[in-house]
């Protein structure tokens, strides 16, 4: 799915995760654009955008999909977040409940993905540090705890985006190559894995048609 | 697509150049984050490069304007504008060159620098290939047939794959209905297509040489192949999403009347949503994927925002979703689901390219929205009068709301200023918070003091005449406070003034929109509202601005308790709207299966006419609607109650054609094989059958054909019973006759001349002459046969009251007391239907009076119970036995006194005492 044999390219798909408001199209169009705020864009949405990155020799083809943060259209983050390589939850240091919507968006992907996705933290808005209410070392520790990386940020004084964004790039391209390792290595393991499993899928459907 | 350009820029000989033999250069370019623009492979024909040609490919922004104007190494000057960058020349017109795609090196110390891939070198007197590229994107099936008829020199590949295509639909007469086959098997078509067209020399020597090539190769393939498929792939994959289509459009049906800012959408987006919708809206008229995919780029391309200063700014994912939230909703499309469905699994060549494209992202925003709907987290159905009236009422500040009305009220006792607070807006919001008591209180009131009004004004009109003090009708409350009847000092002047140009609501009063309290009881459904304002004389046929009746609210909103009660209350159910709609089409439109049930059935109970067939302002029947938006259940209760599918809007379309999913066009077909002939007898024959005994003869014949065939086979009597039956329930007494082989004309006959019927010896005499005369053509068709249940056409004529017919039946030895599987005689059911006229006849030609049926009821029984008391006043003058028990003990009596039937209670007991003085 990453790696397009063709073109020897990684294709990496990233969601943009949060709240309304933590400023995740900011973050989004600072890294594209390298602009903040502008009336002089070259693309009309930021919704989807996509960017070629060559690390050592490596291509890259990054797709950034920006998701809604309203709370009504939580729902829809299943669709947008499948098959995603990684994953950026952007909260607002000032405002303490996108922090806490950063929290269950890790909770839900790690259900729902476990760790296929690489996970990455990014508290935006450093430019407003005086009014900052989410503790530095509670936002650190706590990105610790579920092993993603934490980063902070500012779209609007261009901080720490571009280290985001190639972090998370070289997090990724780490784990597809881990994978693709591990699938050459693996393949007698998942024979074995098979075995177990297949019984328990017949038992099930006899199960069913018994019914 | 976008982005759709790509080369390995490490194995660009430019590059590898540039990177290996001027290394200095190359590093100085790094550390200044100097722009170093690629010309693409092939474009150059030299591979000997000298030190200015890379001088003139590197790009330093200027200092006043980086990100538009650079200079070259070379001091020329270049400026980029949307993505063409253009070299200034000395002599001659300025060079351009598109960028292809950017590409942003990180090397091993992570140290950042652009590429530009970019279309020709940036040297004017440079020597390049003409080896342009291929069309770069492909955007319509045009495109793509253009790419291989061109690259191919000749259309002989396109031939090919129109005949894999056509043998493929040949060999899969049926395509499986499970989208899962049905993708695997197309696959495989679309496989063979890629390999009959790299057969061909040309095509394979291209797309050996570019990637590029191979990449367009096999999108035009895809789309040619989709282009020829596509009629036969749509019908599988609706059938096999029609529970979610149908579901999605009772979700959008009801949600019709939407407005943009109901979904929070910005102002400044208003402007462009028309043309988006217009394009979106067009979705289903392309047959490939990548037209369709295009479509929705187009559609969201159009819904750009501009500022005050007519710039265009951009537009976030928060703002875009519920744009095209709504121009779904608004699109009038009937399956989205299955173009969506289309769209994801049908697009071969993107597959293997994961999620990674902008296709991808496109259908899954595309999928986003339509979950959305459908999992009905927009904010319950939306109001149309919210549109009218802003008001957020929660149940709390109602309360609030409340109590102080209550107190304006405890004041206005003593100065007699009351409604202040009771404006019409504030009744619509009790009743949508379903405020019965308090609304009931408020009404009441106004509607009192209104009479009191009148009666003042009848008095003053009265006292003006006659100069007669004290009346008998001054016993009003206002009369009361005034010092004297008549008299008009200031105070009472002021009192009575005051009591005229009130204008506190009634039920009658109405909104700017025509709506009464009634509508909007019935828009949200507060069954218990609508009881109690009905009770209160409200107008349950009033009609607002667009001519809706409550009704039609009812239906619309799938209130069945409130539509049921405005029928009992005699609200027309066939009045339409300004689009000449009726409730049931309403009901169907919307998907309320439980409502277009309870009209039915309230109409076939109550024997009121519902013209299931009527047609809008479009022409189009509530049949059309349920086959347009799938509803299956809806179609097939339509049919059952003689929906006829064959009819044609005004857009010269029947219910076949907006069937577009196989289990739809499967229930419109299930009836049609009786009902078909029945129609077309009746439309044409029939009318032939009325005037004159010639073609009377004709269609006696054409009886004759038929009875042939049946004799043989007790389906085909099944067949015929039923079609019998139909025409039975239509009240087509003539097409009955016809399909029995009875001479109706001459029916006819013998009722118009009395003198020719009194020829007969009796009216059952058998004798060959009466025979002739009554015209009893000796058939094989057996008067009594029976349908499935048990009932004989005798059954149907007394169910429907056909005096007339059970007449004729009987004339022709038809079982006057055959009982059905229920047990019931032709007698019970008349009963049941109150048909006085027929229970008279029956029971004069020798029908069983005390019959009884399964469940032990005699026809009395049923009367009591059904309080049909035309049918009882009958039963009774022939002498019934009122002492029989049914199957749960009970008399007649007992039945009428559970129901409270007083009438029927009356007449038994008046009966019964005359029984035993006799």
């Amino acid at each position: 799915m990453a790696t397009n044999v063709a073109s020897g390219a990684h294709n990496f798909k990233v969601v943009l995760l949060g709240e309304g408001c933590v400023g995740k199209t900011s973050l989004l169009l600072r890294y594209i654009e390298d602009k903040f705020n502008d009336k002089h864009l070259t693309t009309l949405q930021a919704t989807f955008l996509n960017k070629r990155l060559n690390i050592n020799g490596k291509r890259i083809n990054l797709s950034i999909w920006d998701t809604a943060g309203q709370e009504k259209f939580h729902a829809l983050g299943p669709i947008y977040y499948r098959n995603s390589n990684g994953a950026i939850l952007v909260y607002d240091i000032t405002d303490e409940d996108s922090f806490g919507k950063v929290k269950n968006w890790v909770k839900e992907l790690k259900k729902m993905l476990g760790s296929d996705i690489v996970l990455t933290i990014a508290g935006n808005k450093i430019d407003l540090e005086h009014e900052r209410t989410v503790p530095l070392e509670e936002a650190e520790s706590y990105a610790n705890m579920v092993g993603a990386k934490h980063f902070y940020t500012s779209a609007k004084l261009n901080q720490g985006v571009e280290d985001l964004f190639l972090d998370l790039t070289k997090e990724m391209l780490n784990k597809s190559e881990q994978t693709s390792q591990m699938d050459v290595s693996r393949t007698s393991q998942v024979l074995v894995v098979d075995d177990e499993l297949t019984p328990v899928q017949t038992s099930c459907c006899s199960g069913s048609k018994s019914n | 697509m976008d982005g759709s350009y790509d080369e390995i820029i490490s194995d660009n000989p430019f590059f590898v150049e540039l990177k290996t033999e001027y290394s200095n250069l190359f590093q100085h370019c790094i550390t200044q984050s100097w722009i170093i623009c690629v010309p693409r492979i092939g474009s150059l024909t030299t591979r000997i490069f000298a030190v200015e040609d890379f001088c003139a490919h590197v790009l330093v922004p200027s200092d006043e304007l980086p990100e538009t104007h650079y200079s070259t190494l070379t001091e020329k000057q270049v400026t980029v504008t949307n993505k063409v960058i253009t070299l200034e020349v000395t002599k001659g017109l300025p060079l351009h060159s598109h960028i292809l795609f950017e590409e942003t090196f990180y090397t091993e110390d992570f140290i950042k620098y652009k590429v530009w891939c970019i279309e020709t070198p940036l040297e004017p007197n440079a020597t390049f290939s003409d080896n342009t590229l291929s069309k770069e994107y492909l955007t319509s099936i045009n495109d793509c047939i253009d790419l291989l008829w061109t690259q191919a020199a000749g259309r002989q590949v396109l031939d090919q794959i129109e005949h894999s295509v056509q043998l493929f639909i040949k060999r899969n007469p049926t395509l499986p209905v499970a989208v899962g086959a049905l993708r695997d098997r197309v696959s495989e078509l679309y496989t063979q297509c890629l390999q009959i067209t790299l057969q061909n020399r040309r095509l394979r020597d291209k797309s050996k040489s570019c990637k590029q090539v191979l990449e367009n190769i096999k999108l035009a393939v895809e789309c040619y192949m989709q282009h020829l498929l596509f009629d036969a792939l749509l019908k599988p994959i609706c059938t096999s999403c029609a529970y979610e289509d149908s579901h999605l459009n009772k979700k959008i049906r009801n949600m019709c009347d939407i407005q943009l800012r109901d979904l929070d959408i910005k102002k400044e987006l208003y402007h462009a949503v028309p043309k988006a919708k217009q394009i979106l809206s067009k979705i289903d008229t392309y047959n490939t994927v990548l037209e369709k995919v295009l479509c929705l780029k187009q559609a969201l391309n159009a819904i750009n925002k501009m500022d005050r200063g007519n710039n265009v700014v951009l537009l976030t994912a928060d703002e875009l979703l519920p744009v095209f939230v709504f121009l779904v909703i608004k699109s009038g499309l009937p399956n989205w689901y299955s173009q969506l469905t289309y769209m994801r699994e049908f697009r071969f060549s993107g597959v293997g390219r994961g999620d990674g494209d902008e296709c991808a992202f496109l259908i899954t925003t595309l999928e986003a929205v339509i979950e959305h709907i459908q999992s009905g987290a927009l904010a319950g159905p939306p109001d149309p009068e919210a549109y009218y009236y802003e008001s957020e009422l929660t149940e709390e500040v109602l309360e609030a709301r409340g109590r102080k009305s209550s107190l304006t009220e405890s004041i206005s006792t003593s100065t007699d200023t009351n409604g202040r607070d009771e404006t019409l807006e504030y009744i619509f919001d009790l009743i949508k918070a379903n405020h019965c008591e308090q609304i009931q209180a408020i009404l009441l009131k106004n509607q009192k003091h209104i009479r009191n009004v009148e009666v003042i004004e009848n008095n003053v009109l009265k006292t003006l005449g006659e100069n007669l003090s004290d009346d008998d009708d001054s016993d009003t409350e206002i009369y009361h406070k005034l010092c004297h009847p008549l008299c008009n000092c200031k105070k009472c002047c002021c009192k009575i003034s005051r009591n005229l140009l009130k204008t506190s609501p009634t039920v009658i009063s109405r909104d700017s929109h025509g709506l009464t309290p009634l509508h909007v009881a019935c828009i949200h459904g507060k069954a218990n509202i609508v009881e109690c304002l009905i009770e209160m004389n409200s107008d349950v046929n009033a009609t607002d601005l667009n001519e809706c009746t409550p009704l039609h609210y009812a239906s619309a909103r799938g209130h069945q308790n409130a539509l049921l009660l405005l029928l009992h209350s005699g609200a027309n159910i066939n009045q339409a709207n300004i689009d000449k709609n009726m409730p049931l089409h309403m009901a169907v439109n919307n998907g309320h299966l439980n409502c277009v049930k309870a009209l039915i059935y309230f109409a076939e109970h109550s024997r009121r006419k519902i013209e299931i067939n009527c047609v809008n302002e479009s022409g189009n029947t509530p049949l059309h609607l349920a086959s347009k938006w799938g509803y299956e259940g809806i179609a097939r209760l339509l049919i059952e109650n003689g929906a006829e599918p064959s009819f044609q809007n005004k857009h010269n379309k029947t219910a076949f054609d907006y069937a577009h999913n196989l289990k739809i066009l499967q229930v419109l077909k299930s009836c049609t094989p009786n009902l078909y002939e029945y129609i077309h007898i009746t439309n044409s024959d029939v009318k032939t059958l009325k005037c004159n005994d010639n073609s009377a003869v004709k269609l006696q014949k054409v009886g004759f054909k038929n009875k042939e065939t049946h004799v043989t086979k007790a389906v085909e009597n099944l067949k015929l019973i039923e079609r019998i039956l139909k025409a039975i329930s239509y009240g087509d007494v003539k097409l009955a006759c016809f399909y029995m082989n009875i001479n109706y004309s001459v029916y006819l006959d013998m009722k118009n001349k009395p003198d020719s019927s009194s020829t007969l010896c009796h009216p059952l005499c058998e004798c060959q002459l009466c025979k002739k005369k009554t015209g009893t053509y000796s058939s094989d068709f057996d008067i009594n046969f029976t349908d499935t249940n048990g009932y004989t056409a005798l059954h149907f004529a007394a169910r429907y009251g056909l005096s007339e017919l059970c007449n004729i039946l009987l004339l022709n030895k038809a079982n006057i007391n055959c009982a059905n599987k229920k047990g019931q005689t032709p007698l019970h059911l008349a009963a049941l239907n109150n048909k006085s006229h027929v229970i008279r006849l029956l029971l004069d030609n020798g029908a069983n009076i005390n019959a009884i049926d399964l469940a032990g009821n005699t026809p009395l029984h049923e009367v009591s119970a059904m309080g049909n008391i035309g049918a009882a006043k009958i039963l009774i003058t022939y002498n019934p036995d009122i002492s029989m028990l049914n199957g749960s003990d009970k008399t007649a009596l007992t039945l009428a006194k559970d129901k409270v039937h007083l009438t029927i209670i009356d007449l038994i007991e008046k009966y019964a005492n005359n029984y035993q003085i006799h």
